[in-house]
């Protein structure tokens, strides 16, 4: 006989809203069932409601934590859409930023991770040394979190030469306590007790489910948009893409933090060989009707946005797919076969972002309205 | 497979194939062959489909499926009429697309056969059936 173990929307093992429903016969885990859309926020639609040079705000507020690549990827898609070309030196300049992102992104996530297995020290080593990728986000583009060197037709902000010598300190330090972490996760005893040959994503599942990112990757799947589909300067910067082939929480835990050493040696590359120039080129306000695809590689995976613009400033279509969306369909088989105990860090290995895959719109269905429910009205709503 | 590569495999199932940039496709397809040409694709060993999207254009409602192609990606549209918004599912084809699917429904109102889950994805349980937030008609 069967039981149903229901988990969240609140919940300690995530600090974001879902809600689980494990089916466990005894310990083991037999089935696994999702719901969600706990904060959805409709930005879809309200990308359409906003000229393009406010949109490029709220793209980025899709997520707290990648919000250089989401206006990456909004201003790749738009920059086609309507066909700007970006000047040299931001290409590079967009190359450090969104480096600089997935640095913090996976120390981010292998704190959590940590956290979830208990250890606690080591948590808050990995978050001591992202300090040094958010401090060089806001030394050279003025914020920790919110911050982007990106905009429509280039970069936001120029890299000041100034600051250049405390960018490669932090990278040294940044590479010497990553290459330690990996000496750590691959040789102490509690973290492979808790992660290795734990929800295993095998290569062929991680294809047929179309996952993408890292959890990709540390199965084996050869995919990252960067050399794929290189955007920035990607195409002129050479480094490798790092894969694992077991599949397990310990392999995502690897991939992503050799992928802390390879952007820190693909942003010292960036550094030698940005040119001198223009940061921004002109973008117009109203753009032609044209449809786009704009990819990039985020810390979780490809992001894409699809942009189709209909001759105004405001765009007639945004769709965003984000890579925690495309990997909730792996958690299943990496949880079935499992334990209750392994959930929270199984379901953390695939760093999901909930923000990330909600999205959507309020409507009254009498008169076809959208609005805003109040948090007042959901109480009572939920009597 | 790069962008002349994925041309010549996709023009026997879709007319009006565009390349654009150095590394997209767009191309329409109709209900007739957008599952030989999906099933072509994952033939030819392309599994990885990006998303579905679904966009409202006033008498129809395009969907595209993203296809990724290594070096390149594949746009592939299929336009419905309102008047006839049903499809069949791709999720014995790309397993993958199952949230996608899910997503397309509740959001655009097209019915998706032989879905395998086709509850609600992202709405909440009472939503009112037959409303569809990313459809033109709901209006602020």
């Amino acid at each position: 006989m069967t039981f149903i173990i229901p988990i969240g929307p609140q919940h300690p093992a995530l600090e974001e809203p879902t809600h689980i429903r494990v089916e466990v016969k005894g310990e083991e885990i037999v089935g696994v069932d999702l719901r969600l859309g706990y904060v959805h926020r409709g930005i879809e639609k309200a990308l359409t409601e906003r000229p393009y040079a406010h949109g490029f705000y709220l793209a980025q507020r899709v997520c707290g934590i990648c919000n250089a690549t989401h206006s990456l990827a909004f201003t790749r898609a738009v920059e086609s859409v309507a066909g700007v070309e970006c000047p040299d030196r931001a290409r590079y300049i967009r190359v450090i930023d969104g480096e600089l992102e997935r640095i913090h992104s996976h120390l981010l996530w292998a704190g959590i991770a940590a956290h979830e297995i208990g250890f606690t020290t080591l948590f808050m080593l990995f978050w001591r040394d992202r300090e040094h990728a958010l401090d060089m986000r806001e030394l050279l583009f003025g914020q920790r979190i919110y911050a982007t060197g990106t905009y429509l037709g280039g970069a936001r902000v120029d890299i000041e030469q100034k600051h250049i010598p405390q960018l490669i300190r932090a990278l040294a330090e940044l590479e010497k306590s990553t290459k330690h972490y990996i000496d750590v996760c691959t040789s102490d005893r509690t973290v492979i007790a808790r992660c290795a040959g734990i929800g295993v994503l095998t290569k062929k599942e991680a294809r047929e489910l179309c996952a993408a990112g890292p959890t990709a990757r540390a199965s084996g799947v050869d995919f990252d948009i960067r050399r794929d589909d290189p955007y920035a300067a990607y195409d002129e910067i050479r480094f490798d893409v790092v894969t694992e082939r077991n599949g397990d929480v310990l392999a995502k835990v690897v991939v992503r933090l050799r992928e802390i050493l390879e952007s820190v040696e693909i942003i010292r590359q960036a550094i030698d060989a940005m040119p001198k120039g223009p940061i921004r080129a002109k973008f117009p306000e109203n753009v032609l009707e044209n449809e786009a695809v704009g990819r990039v590689e985020a810390p979780r995976g490809e992001l894409m946005y699809y942009v189709r613009s209909n001759g105004t400033n405001k765009p007639e279509r945004v769709r965003i797919r984000t890579p925690s969306y495309a990997n909730w369909p792996s958690i299943r088989p990496m949880l079935v076969g499992g334990t209750i105990a392994e959930i929270p860090i199984v379901v953390a290995s695939i760093d999901p972002c909930f923000s990330c895959t909600d999205r959507v719109t309020i409507v009254d269905a009498k008169t076809g309205k959208a609005r805003i429910v109040t948090k007042d009205e959901l109480r009572r709503l939920r009597k | 497979m790069n962008v002349n590569e994925i041309v010549r495999l996709i023009k026997r199932y879709a007319d009006d194939v565009k390349i654009v940039g150095a590394r997209q496709v767009f191309a329409a397809t109709d209900k007739e062959r957008y599952l030989e040409a999906l099933t072509a694709l994952r033939d030819n060993d392309l599994k990885h489909l990006t998303t579905i999207t679904g966009v409202d254009r006033g008498d129809v409602i395009d969907i595209i499926y993203h296809i990724h192609c290594g070096e390149s990606l594949l746009n592939l549209k299929l336009a419905l009429p309102k008047t006839d918004l049903e499809i069949e599912t791709v999720t014995d084809i790309f397993p993958g697309a199952v949230l996608y699917e899910r997503d397309l429904m509740e959001m655009l109102g097209v019915q998706v056969k032989g879905h395998p889950d086709p509850r609600r994805l992202f709405l909440p349980d009472d939503w009112p059936k037959c409303v569809y937030p990313l459809r033109k008609e709901v209006k602020k």
